[in-house]
This record gives structure tokens, C-alpha cells and sequence, in this order.
């Protein structure tokens, strides 16, 4: 009898409508853990340089966890992994969505489901234990994501299925679409929405029965009820329930100096307080969210009580949408925030991108570098709501200057072949609204060399952070408590590199990031003992880094393939060249230059390519990569070259 | 004799369903929701959750059903319980009771239900918000009733 895992995968083929369970052997669950490790090394076999992130042979796959689905504190989380349309060159891919679907995907008996190929028209998945169906699904194609979560429920007669569907973005391959379960979790980042849609299927429906067993029943359950109390306990886990992300918005603004205000331009704004936790927890929080068996539910439910949009109800915003469709484009009215946020997740786009997309093109207006005959006629002012709410339609609808937006900030500067400084991506894929000149120096190391482009989620180094409410914790981990100085280069690689590394254990175990960076209630250690006493194993917490540096490798050299390193890892100008214009961090820039080849030594990277020696991959048990890297490395060597001359 | 009982305020649940995974987890060693006593009612789209647990009633309409003498009542907790060894697995309780607490054991093939864990209720041990309270009737609305009038007076 297998424990924690199911062991099995369930394989799909939209082409031909085919339907496989595939073995997960032991061997290959304890190499790669499972969720975010399970698909990465599934991405990486089966998904090579030369696939189209559109066409039907990209794979689009959810993977969930040992301990998913049990009684671990925060343990539902699903990662959605496929080749990416958003990069360029388009690569890796992933993301990682809360709710309640994951748990159900396990109780249904599966590690991981893999679609492949493209239906002929619009179809769901339904999957009810051993038995899975394709439905056809041309009735609900065009809906917005509540309608066809609703309408799927209501003909399976199972208001207790969990849906994970895509709304008319991933219909229309808008690049950042997403994917949302349970109505309002998302899978935002990297457009798993839109490999999606082209896959021709509108959502994910399951329902389980099972059970995961768990093989030491009472040490897990004294395990698990002594983090809980922990964490019952811990200040950032008080204050994520109390406000939700929403409270980062005071310190980011007023101490920290890394508000993205239009675009990037600068760090604070003197109103800012107008989007602060207190604010929305005291006028506009109808409902806190838990994600499944999550005790710290920093999850919003918001309702707009009067104004323009009274009586508006959605699940969120958090941080990184509030920030990116509110101050991004030049809005703080929070009223407004909770309404787009409501558009873009109904809609089915990641709001990152979308308002990435849409600060680059009020900025190019303000510099005069788009006219209204780019834009259809419209005028591109900061802070209009009225022209934010209307883009954040025609971009889902690809309709006029939305359907240039939709492809994102990189490719529409590439389109008019104007604004290429103003677009703040890293690889093609934007930014979140996270400023490293204020922030912090780790985040910055993990933006330019992240798997997945511009984002916050490569490490979530918080040891820089919060780090400092944990006496002691920062010391211990590196050495020296200098390194809780966000703005201080000392240790920085080797914390950026060990936040990484847990936190691919973290994902793939799973285990929501906040429980252990953020909080830091829950450590390494914990980790290995929570995994240890669930599946009837014997784990350490440095085997499991050690995996967690393994899945970092592999992804690593997922992008090497595709011919992307040194010259890639690269954060947006403004954050290595543009000083902070004023606030508390005035003067600042991100020290690329200095860090970045130091983090490539403290990884084991080829300091000239970037590229993961070939001694280290056979240190991580990957050596049966390192030739093929090997060839790719050379052929990179010649793309350094041509860049030179 | 003043027992205490399970009481429910669904406006601090946030439908997280820890409670359904520390019942299952306890009563039969594995983590499904079905195995569960105790379970979470979910509206995703409107936002709003609702645990639902046994109420342990005075004149409990399961026990009343059951023609097998399988249920009774636990004189030290208050607890209604159900002997599984004398249950026929004819689900007469399932349908009897009002707010729909049996449950059925898929493979012991036995009605299965809230047994106030012999005092001490994982669920509500666990419950990170409060929604579950194992408490005195009296002790729950009066406290209740301080919250309401510290509001007014606060106002
Ligand atoms: S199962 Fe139903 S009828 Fe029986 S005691 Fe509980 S609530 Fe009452
Ligand atoms: S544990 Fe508490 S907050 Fe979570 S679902 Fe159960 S009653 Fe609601």
C-alpha cells in the first residue's frame, strides 16, 4: 500500500481522446517529490526545445503533492506547468494556484494529470475517480469563469466538485491568460490559460472519493497539530489573517520605499495609504478565504458597499493585483482595485501581466512614443479608470489596441518597434510589482535568473524581510545577521539560493510558500518530519534541499536548451540603471553587476554562459543531462560571440 | 447534568476544511473529506462557508430511527454515538436525521457519525478561527450575547 502519494498519473490525449494511468515508481517520487518536481521533470523529458508553446504537442500539466490533501497545515496547493507563450523565446512555464482542487485531484487517486494534444472543438474534462470523461463544451465556451463553473456543476448535478477552467483570455490565447479554480484561486503567472484554450479545453472538472493514507496516523497528526499551534502563535501569520497581503502596502510605501507607482517610475506615493490592509479590512472585507487546511487564510473575499461599483462582491485582491491593476497604472481608489480585480479574474488573465501590459502603454504615452493612431483612437492617460476598465476588456476580447496588448508589454514593444525600454520584463515575461531597488537585493538575484522570468516567487527570499522578527533565524542559516539588511549585498546569493531551494521543496510537497518564507514558522526540518511520517519514509531536511536543488537544476537547464543564459539574466534597466528618483530608498539601484556572477559561484554556474557545471548536475544526480547541456553550452558560447561583435 | 456540545458561527469559518481533515485523520487514520464527520459546505462564487456538524440532539432523530439499538447516548460526554457492531448498515438514521450528520462507511459498510471524539473534538481543537467551539450552551450565548452589546457600546 502506497502512503502520501498515489503513485499514479493520469495521461490524457485531446487528440485522439485516448486516457492512460501511468505508474509513478519510487524511485522516481523520491527524486522528484512530487507537484512542481513531478512536472518539471515531466516538462523536461517531454517537452523539447523545438515544441511551440500554442501547438498541440505543448503538454499541459497539474501536479499535486505527498502531502496534498491531508491534514499538513496549508498543503492544498496545485502547481500548472506547460512550455510558456509569455517568454521570449517562450520556456519554462509554471505556476502555482491555491483553493480546493488540488486535494480533490488526490482523493480522485492522482499525483498528476497531463494533457496533450487538441480537441477537435471545445471540450471539458470530467474526472470522477477511475472514470474520465471528454464533454463536449461548446456550450460554455465565451463564458466568463463563474458562469462556466457554475453551469458545470449544474449539469454534473455536484456542487462539491472542484472546476478548474479558463475564461474568454484563455479562449482567446490571450499569452497571460490563467487558469482559476474554485471560482477565484488562480494559476496567474506565465499563461497556463492560454496553452489551455489551445488546447480547445475549457476546464478541469473532478471529483474524488478516495482518501490519502497516511502511514504513521498519530506522529503525523502530533506533527502537524504542533506546527498548527505555531503558527496559531506566529506575528506574520496574526497579521496575513488580520489584513491579507494587503498589509504590505504601508510598509512597502511608507519604510520601504518599493510601491510600484506607474510603472516603475518610483517606489512611494504619498497617498498610498488609501490601499492599506486597514482600509480594506475596515470598508471593504465581506470574508477571509482559507485555502484547503490552511490555519493562516490570507485569502480576501471583498464587496464594494457603495459608489460606482456598489454591491460589486470577488474573491481577493491580494497584493501583487492590487498593486499591479491600481498603482501600476496610476490608481489608488480601492474601489476601483476590487472592481478590476473582479474584470481580470472573471475574465481569466493574470493581473501581473495585464497590468504590465497596460502601464507600458500609459508610459510610452506620457514619453510621447505611442499617438492616437497606434491606440484606435484612445488617449492613454495614468490613474483613468473609465480607459483601465475598458482595456482590460479588449484585451481579454483581443479587440483593437487590446488585441497588440494581449500579447504582452514585450512583444507589443517589438510590434511598434518602440518602447523596448519602458517594458519591465526579464525574458519577455513581466515584471510583478516588486522593485528591487527597494524590496530587496535576493528578490533581485531571483528576478533575473528565475524559471519563469520577472517574479517574485523564484525564492520569496523573505529572510530579508521578515527574516528579522525570527531572533536568531538569519544568523543561523547564513552566518551572519547583516544579511537582514534587504539592502545589503553580504550573503545575498547564498540566501537567495537556499530560499530557492526550499522552496521547490515547498511546491512540490506542497506547501504553501508563507508557512515557511514569510512566516518561517515552519522550517526545513519540520518539512522532512511532516513528509517523513506520511508517506513512511525517512527524509532529512538536507535531502530534501538537495531536491529542492535538484528541481532548480533541471529548470535551470530548461532554459539553457532553449539557448537563454548570462545574457538573459537580466533585470529591467530601470532597476540597474535608473536610481530610486526619492523616498526612503532616494539613490538606490539594483548591483546586478556584482551579484549576479556571484550567485552563478555560490549555484555552481558557469560564470561565462550560466550554465550548470557539469560536476554539479552529477553532485544533484542529473548527470544524465550534463552532456546534452554540454552541447548547448557550446552552442551558446557562439551566441555570446555574436553578441559581441 | 450540563454537557458541552459542538456550536457553530459559519461568519468566522473561512472554509479551510481542517476540521474535516483532523476528524478523518483521528477516526480512521487516513485525510478524506468523506470520511469525515464533520464537513464544510462551500459557496466559491458568493464567498460564504458553513461548517456543519452533529448536534447532538436531546431527542435525536437517528437513534429514534435506528431499529437495531445501535445508537445511544453517551451519559458522560452526551455524545450520540453508534456501535458499529450493531449496526445493520440499513441507513435509516442517514435519512432521519434533519441535518444530515450520518455519514456511511464505503468499505466498513456501517453508518458512521460525530462522537464528540470522547470529550475532546479534533475539529474544534483544530478550527484555526473559532467557527467550532466545543462549549456549554450557556457559556457559547453568553458570550454571544457580551459580544453584541460591547458592539453597541463601543458604537
Ligand atoms: S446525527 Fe442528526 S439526528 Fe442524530 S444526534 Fe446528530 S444531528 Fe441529531
Ligand atoms: S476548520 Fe474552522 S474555519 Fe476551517 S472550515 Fe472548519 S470550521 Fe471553518
Amino acid at each position: 500500500m502506497l502512503y502520501g502519494w498515489t503513485g499514479k498519473r493520469l495521461r490524457v490525449d485531446l487528440s485522439t481522446g485516448s486516457v492512460k494511468v501511468e505508474e509513478i515508481d519510487g524511485t522516481y517520487r523520491e527524486k522528484w517529490l512530487g507537484g512542481r518536481g513531478f512536472n518539471s521533470a515531466l516538462l523536461y523529458r517531454e517537452v523539447g526545445p523545438d515544441v511551440e508553446p500554442l501547438a498541440p504537442e505543448n503538454k499541459l500539466i497539474f501536479g499535486v503533492g505527498p502531502l496534498t490533501g491531508t491534514f499538513a497545515p496549508s498543503s492544498g496547493r496545485t502547481t500548472v506547468t506547460a512550455k510558456s507563450p509569455m517568454g521570449s523565446p517562450p520556456g519554462f512555464g509554471d505556476s502555482n494556484m491555491g483553493g480546493h482542487w488540488g486535494p480533490e485531484l488526490k482523493y480522485a487517486g492522482y499525483d498528476q494529470l497531463v494533457i496533450q494534444g487538441k480537441a477537435a472543438h471545445p471540450v471539458y474534462l470530467w474526472i470522477e475517480d477511475g472514470r474520465v470523461e471528454i464533454r463536449d463544451a461548446r456550450h460554455i465556451w465565451g463564458k466568463l469563469v463563474p458562469e462556466a463553473d457554475a453551469i458545470i456543476k449544474e449539469e454534473l448535478g455536484n456542487a462539491d466538485i472542484h472546476v478548474a477552467v479558463i475564461g474568454p483570455a484563455g479562449e482567446n490565447l490571450v499569452r497571460f491568460a490563467c487558469i482559476l479554480n474554485d471560482v477565484y484561486r488562480a494559476a496567474g503567472r506565465s499563461g497556463m490559460g492560454a496553452v489551455m484554450g489551445s488546447k480547445n479545453l475549457k476546464a478541469v472538472a473532478v471529483r474524488g472519493t478516495g482518501a490519502v493514507s497516511i502511514a504513521r496516523p498519530d506522529e503525523f497528526y502530533s506533527i502537524c497539530a504542533g506546527i498548527r499551534e505555531r503558527l496559531r502563535k506566529d506575528l506574520m501569520v496574526q497579521m496575513l489573517y488580520d489584513q491579507g497581503t494587503w498589509l504590505l502596502t504601508m510598509p512597502a510605501n511608507y519604510e520601504q520605499g518599493w510601491f510600484c507607482w506607474r510603472n516603475f517610475q518610483k517606489g512611494n506615493h504619498p497617498d498610498a495609504r488609501l490601499l492599506s490592509g486597514e482600509n480594506h479590512r475596515d470598508n471593504y472585507l465581506a470574508h477571509r478565504e482559507g485555502c484547503f487546511a490552511c490555519p493562516i487564510s490570507c485569502g480576501r473575499f471583498s464587496r464594494i458597499p457603495g459608489g460606482r461599483y456598489a454591491g460589486e462582491t470577488t474573491g481577493g485582491p491580494e497584493y501583487e493585483t492590487l498593486t499591479a491593476i491600481g498603482p501600476r497604472v496610476g490608481l489608488l481608489d480601492p474601489e476601483a482595485v476590487i472592481h478590476n480585480n473582479k474584470l481580470v479574474n472573471e475574465l481569466g488573465m493574470d493581473s501581473c501581466s495585464c497590468g504590465g501590459a497596460i502601464a507600458w502603454a500609459m508610459e510610452c504615452w506620457e514619453k510621447g512614443l505611442l499617438s492616437g493612431e497606434d491606440t484606435g483612437g484612445l488617449a492613454l492617460n495614468w490613474g483613468d479608470q473609465e480607459l483601465v476598465d475598458k482595456l482590460i476588456k479588449m484585451i481579454a476580447r483581443r479587440e483593437g489596441f487590446g488585441n497588440i496588448l494581449a500579447e504582452g508589454s514585450y512583444r507589443a514593444a517589438e510590434h511598434f518597434g518602440r518602447g523596448q525600454d519602458y517594458t519591465m520584463t526579464i525574458k519577455g515575461h513581466d515584471m510583478s510589482q516588486d522593485d528591487p531597488r527597494g524590496l530587496g537585493f535576493a528578490f533581485g538575484i531571483g528576478f533575473a535568473t528565475g524559471r519563469r522570468g520577472g517574479d517574485h516567487l523564484q525564492g520569496l527570499p523573505c529572510l530579508e524581510l521578515t527574516g528579522a522578527f525570527y531572533p536568531g533565524l538569519v544568523k543561523k542559516i547564513l552566518g551572519t545577521d547583516e544579511a537582514e539588511d534587504r539592502l545589503s549585498p553580504v550573503k545575498k546569493p547564498e540566501m537567495e539560493r537556499y530560499q530557492e531551494d526550499l522552496k521547490a521543496v515547498g511546491d512540490s510537497l506542497t506547501q504553501c510558500t508563507f508557512t515557511h518564507s514569510w512566516s518561517f514558522a515552519v522550517q526545513p526540518e519540520d518539512m522532512a518530519r511532516l513528509l517523513s511520517a506520511a508517506a513512511g519514509i525517512d527524509c532529512d531536511a538536507e535531502e530534501l534541499l538537495k531536491t529542492g536543488g535538484r528541481i532548480v537544476h533541471l529548470e535551470r537547464a530548461y532554459w539553457n536548451r532553449l539557448l537563454v543564459g548570462r545574457l538573459e539574466d537580466k533585470n529591467p534597466k530601470r532597476f540597474t540603471r535608473e536610481p530610486m528618483p526619492d523616498g526612503p530608498n532616494k539613490g538606490t539601484v539594483f548591483p546586478e553587476d556584482e551579484l549576479i556572477p556571484r550567485y552563478y559561484e555560490v549555484r555552481g554556474w558557469d560564470g561565462e554562459t550560466g550554465f550548470p557545471l557539469p560536476e554539479v548536475l552529477k553532485d544533484y544526480d542529473l548527470g544524465d543531462i550534463a552532456d546534452e547541456l554540454e552541447i548547448y553550452r557550446k552552442k551558446y558560447l557562439d551566441k555570446i560571440k555574436m553578441s559581441q561583435s | 447534568m450540563i454537557h458541552k456540545t459542538l456550536l457553530v458561527d459559519p461568519a468566522k469559518c473561512t472554509g479551510c476544511r481542517t476540521c474535516e481533515m483532523a476528524c478523518s485523520l483521528r477516526h480512521e487514520a487516513k485525510c478524506s473529506p468523506l470520511l469525515s464527520r464533520t464537513r464544510v459546505i462551500k459557496f466559491e462564487a458568493k464567498g460564504l462557508n458553513f461548517p456543519t456538524v452533529c448536534a447532538h440532539c436531546s431527542k435525536p432523530h437517528c437513534m429514534t430511527a435506528c431499529t437495531q439499538g445501535a445508537i445511544r447516548v453517551d451519559e458522560e460526554t452526551g455524545a450520540v454515538v453508534i456501535n458499529e457492531a450493531l449496526c445493520s448498515g440499513c441507513r435509516a438514521c442517514l435519512t432521519a436525521c434533519p441535518h444530515g450528520q450520518v455519514g456511511f462507511h464505503p468499505e466498513k459498510r456501517v453508518a458512521f457519525k460525530c462522537d464528540l471524539c470522547g470529550g475532546d473534538p479534533n475539529c474544534a481543537r483544530q478550527c484555526p478561527t473559532g467557527a467550532i467551539k466545543y462549549s456549554g450552551v450557556d457559556q457559547f450565548l453568553m458570550a454571544r450575547r457580551r459580544a453584541l452589546l460591547a458592539r453597541s457600546i463601543e458604537a
